[in-house]
């Protein structure tokens, strides 16, 4: 195999995986955010019903 | 509560309570799991067991990566455009959330299938770059979308958000037969399009299963997006309804 194909192809497997796994960390930070901004409007929500 | 009332855009606070009951439900993770050991199997067998091409050698590899991300780009787009045009018809929230999470993931992958192709095309071609119909109308693809998710981005109104990107969204997925067609329409660099038919059968194999793995990562991705869409829209009308003073 051409040593400078290898580095293509490392290249091509290499962006691919940064891209596929960072999304998914995007989604896992974004996520729990979004879970957490959740469950605080809806105890501050529930807390004001309760008074 | 039915989902067709929970996913009304409406202005009033009436489904504001419903919508804080419905807590939207968590995408399991055996699905990320799943899709994550089926992309690296498939990577692993077509590297391990694909001849070297007469022509590209073992440059053919990155065929596995490339083909199945533009696949994936045009599957992607092809939800945008469903569920923007039932959103134009039927105005439920849910619809333009799932064209919405779409159209991320969709563009995620188009900037993937952009980036492998240059560095396909380095070796291949001597240039990582050429306007070329195919590689142009993948970008331009590419910068539509980018647009449809900065004009989400920046418009604060919900419902001119949704209706404006599903407009957006609707027209800028009929570029994708323009993208898919442009390597028969016109004379280009770029080889005609890669499928199972087209490929000698030692590479077929190879190329199904990365495709399926590829399409388990897109369901999973757009899934995930899409319960957060709801989680932060939730969080959107609670705000909306303790401002109004509503309970």
């Amino acid at each position: 195999m051409d040593a400078s194909n290898i580095t293509f192809i490392i290249a091509a497997y290499t962006v691919t995986w940064i891209v596929l796994l960072g999304y998914l960390l995007r989604l896992v930070r974004k996520g729990g955010r979004a879970r957490a901004d959740y469950e605080r409007m809806a105890q501050q929500r529930s807390g004001e019903k309760s008074q | 509560m039915s989902l067709k009332r929970e996913g009304k855009l409406t202005s009033s606070t009436d489904h504001l309570r419903d919508t804080q009951a419905a807590r939207p439900p968590r995408t399991s993770n055996w699905l990320a799991f799943v899709s994550f050991a089926a992309v690296i199997a498939a990577q692993a067998y077509a590297i391990l067991t694909s001849p070297a091409d007469a022509d590209m050698g073992h440059l053919q590899k990155i065929m596995y990566v490339h083909v199945p991300a533009a696949w994936m780009t045009f599957l992607s787009f092809f939800v945008v455009l469903v569920f923007s045009v039932r959103y134009l018809w039927r105005r439920q929230e849910n619809d333009d959330l799932i064209a919405a999470s779409a159209a991320e993931v969709g563009a995620t992958f188009n900037g993937l299938t952009l980036m492998l192709g240059m560095i396909w095309g380095r070796p291949a071609w001597g240039v990582w770059w050429v306007w070329d119909a195919r590689l142009t109308s993948t970008l331009v693809l590419f910068l539509i979308f980018v647009g449809y998710l900065a004009l989400r981005a920046f418009t604060e109104d919900a419902q001119q958000k949704a209706q404006w990107s599903a407009a957006v969204g609707a027209i800028g997925a009929l570029n994708v037969p323009i993208v898919y067609m442009s390597v028969k329409w016109w004379r280009t660099l770029h080889q005609p399009p890669s499928s199972p038919e087209t490929l000698d059968p030692a590479y077929t194999l190879g190329l199904r299963i990365n495709a399926i793995a590829m399409l388990l990562v897109l369901i999973y991705f757009i899934r995930r997006r899409y319960e957060i869409a709801r989680l932060e829209r939730a969080v959107e009308h609670m705000a909306e309804a303790a401002a109004m003073g509503g309970g």
